[in-house]
């Protein structure tokens, strides 16, 4: 891992006298069997999947696990990889993407409300409340919103990805995402709206 | 269309998330590229491969240096018996050869010697 990490700064360090390499160029490397453009691409594409996940599930372990999954289907498609088709980063936010989705269908049942005892090896229901209670504002709404306008609400508003893009995240047109954006943020703004007059937030305001 | 209270509040919100996104872990880090390094090692061994030399692709369709031992013996031993069949079994070179001389009498046309007499 030494070797990895030292022969990666010696790229990074060429890479920002030239133009930075893109994705593209990288995976391609990759492929070809160079170890340090792997190191460039997790530096680049790892927060972003990370991001995401936390933003979609709420649980820092848990999106680490999605992020180290979708990174690993990069790592796997590589040698398939067409250049130019589609851009990296399009592709591995809709792998993020769908990963949360599956994670948040499978651990379902699962959620805080509804496990009446804690079982043996899953977390206590004190670590889940303080799990919840890390929670900023904001996620606590967004876990409120349905599946597809939490995810067009943290591309649009929290990765800043533009709608076409987003649009090609999420297999959707363009006016879909505008549309799913709009409902999405003015659904926040009331979950807000309702919990700061439900947390007396009103009152300390001026 | 002016902005709301709550969208303003929720802009506000936004800008602290998107300035506080979250960063790799070292540990994290360390597991994608141990992932990425076992996949590039697999891969490496992939493209070996197909380099080994004709003979020994060939070998390994047939099963190995083991079966094509066994196949040379029954080629050679196929090969003695047709070049020099051993008594208790029929030489084919001749049963074929008077099977062929047998044909061509029966159908031999004798109608003209009836003719003839």
């Amino acid at each position: 891992m030494e070797a990895l990490t030292s022969s990666s700064t010696s790229i990074r360090s060429q890479s920002r006298a030239a133009d930075m390499p893109s994705d593209d160029t990288l995976l391609g490397l990759f492929a070809q069997g160079d170890a340090a453009a792997a190191r460039i691409l997790t530096d680049r594409l790892g927060p972003r999947c990370l991001s995401v996940a936390m933003r979609m599930l709420g649980n820092r372990a848990e999106a680490e696990d999605v992020t180290q999954d979708a990174m690993m289907r990069l790592w796997k498609v590589a040698p398939d990889w067409v250049s130019g088709q589609a851009k990296v980063s399009t592709w591995l936010y809709r792998v993020t993407m769908n990963l949360c989705v599956d994670h948040l269908r499978k651990n379902k049942p699962d959620r805080l409300a509804d496990v009446p005892e804690p079982e043996d090896g899953s977390p206590s229901v004190a670590d889940r409340m303080q799990d919840e209670a890390r929670k900023d504002a904001l996620q606590l709404a967004l876990e409120q919103l349905p599946e597809r306008q939490r995810q067009a609400v943290i591309l649009r508003h929290i990765e800043e990805l533009p709608n076409p893009e987003i649009a090609g995240v999420m297999g959707i047109s363009v006016e879909a995402v505008e549309s799913l954006t709009a409902r999405g943020k003015r659904a926040l703004a009331g979950i807000l709206a309702g919990r700061r007059e439900e947390l007396g937030y009103d009152d300390d305001r001026r | 269309m002016t902005m709301t209270e709550d969208e303003k509040n929720l802009d506000e919100m936004f800008a602290t998330a998107r300035e506080n996104r979250p960063l790799l872990s070292d540990d994290l880090t360390v597991r994608i590229l141990t992932d990425a390094e076992q996949v590039r090692l697999n891969q490496i061994k992939a493209a070996d491969r197909p380099r080994r030399s004709y003979w020994a692709r060939v070998l390994d369709g047939i099963g190995g240096w083991h079966s094509f031992g066994g196949l040379v013996a029954a080629s050679a031993a196929g090969v003695w018996i047709g070049f020099a069949a051993p008594d208790f079994l029929p030489d084919p070179a001749t049963y074929i050869y008077q099977q062929e001389a047998g044909l061509a009498l029966a159908d031999l046309d004798t109608s003209f010697l009836e003719g003839a007499e």
